[in-house]
């Protein structure tokens, strides 16, 4: 695809989206309807998000089109794209939003306790991180689909062999058990490639289940105020929303946890750039080195052989 | 740069340790039980739990980098 129909794609995009949200904010402003601030800003949020996801979907596509296979300048390797860079931050600003919020309307309902900020700004907040975070999701869905990198992702046959360079790569105790658990064969001492095997292994898979489930669940949510949804799937979705928003609030942490140590991936996200030699360091070291470690100590009571993965 | 970041991630964990205090007290507080019943109470406390770990361990990690840093400039 050319750069002006890629280009016409995004304005299109953009006008819709504009034209989409100037008719919704319109009906809810003009006084006619019957609504206080908070159904307000429901019904503006559900007619304003199929448009999010369109203009999502399409800047997505338009990055797909114009990517570049790998760029150096001396040690400086592009690891990442502009367009991934500001992504990865449009997202991380949705988190910021979207997750103290969503808690704090989970823990204001159990809790029955309020701020003095009226509760319709909280979802208003709430609505607008969520919001950046489904654009976010359009946006990298339709970039990979189209584009068909997967490099964050173990390849087909592949995933033994991606966990157990995770396995390597959690600390002793906690990697052997979990090789043993799932009968992998530590020996073989993977090599990471783009990425550590944490990340494709654990930490990518664990972000696109956390994602899908809290958008799937939070778009149903929303869908009630233009669609009876039927009070069960409602119920289960709310559970499920609530599960979601506590995983990535796990994810948020352990994701920081992990960039602040390896600095290399957290310069490399915001510079788009990184030197080939700190990232090789930051990949290389990631595993424990050295030979198989010895089989943990199983409790009592635990069936023999699973450790030494034996078929009886 | 470091610095800074290190600092944003240790608030950002204290954030969640008060996160994780109120899930964790409130699973065990009757008007929880009451409202919500026993499931809720489970996962309040799983999910308190879980969330205390893991801030602590970000809080463990922004602590040894700020030290490292101190460290080098002294």
């Amino acid at each position: 695809m050319g750069t002006a129909a890629r280009w016409v794609l995004v304005l299109a995009g953009l006008a819709i989206l504009a034209a989409g949200a100037y008719v919704s904010f319109a009906q809810s402003g003009s006084g006619a309807q019957p609504w206080d601030p908070e159904l307000s800003d429901n019904f503006v949020f559900m007619r304003v998000v199929p448009f999010v996801l369109g203009l999502g979907a399409v800047i997505g596509l338009y990055r797909a089109g114009g990517r570049k296979g790998t760029v150096r300048r001396g040690d400086q390797i592009r690891r990442f794209s502009v367009g991934t860079v500001i992504g990865h931050w449009i997202a991380a600003v949705g988190f910021v939003l979207a997750l103290p919020t969503g808690l704090w309307q989970y823990l204001g309902g159990i809790l029955d306790v309020h701020l003095d900020l009226p509760l319709y700004l909280i979802y208003r907040i709430h609505y607008i991180g969520a919001a950046l975070i489904l654009f976010s999701v359009a946006n990298f869905a339709a970039y990979w689909w189209v584009n068909g990198d997967r490099s964050l992702w173990p390849p087909r046959g592949g995933w033994r062999r991606h966990l157990a360079g995770f396995a390597l790569e959690l600390p002793p105790a906690l990697g052997t058990r979990l090789a043993a658990w799932l009968r992998l064969d530590l020996d073989q001492q993977p090599r990471p490639e783009r990425f550590t095997f944490y990340e494709t292994a654990f930490s990518f898979p664990t972000w696109t289940f956390a994602l899908v489930l809290i958008t799937i669940t939070g778009l149903l949510k929303a869908m009630r105020y233009i669609y009876p949804v039927p009070g069960p799937v409602l119920y289960w979705a709310s559970t499920l929303h609530v599960a979601a928003m506590v995983l990535l609030t796990l994810k948020v942490l352990d994701h920081l946890r992990y960039t602040l140590a390896r600095w290399p991936l957290m310069v490399a996200m915001t510079r788009g750039w990184v030197s080939e030699s700190a990232l090789r360091h930051v990949l290389d070291t990631a595993s424990r080195p050295g030979p198989r470690q010895p089989e943990p100590t199983l409790p009592a009571g635990a069936p023999a052989g699973v450790a030494g993965g034996s078929e009886r | 740069m470091k610095r800074l970041v290190a600092i944003l991630e240790l608030l950002w964990a204290a954030v969640n340790v008060v996160i994780a205090y109120l899930f964790v007290t409130n699973a065990f507080v009757a008007k929880t039980a009451i409202k919500e019943g026993l499931p809720a109470q489970a996962a309040l406390l799983l999910g308190g739990a879980l969330i205390a770990v893991f801030a602590a361990t970000l809080a463990r990690q922004s602590l040894q980098i700020l030290r490292a840093l101190a460290a080098t400039e002294g």
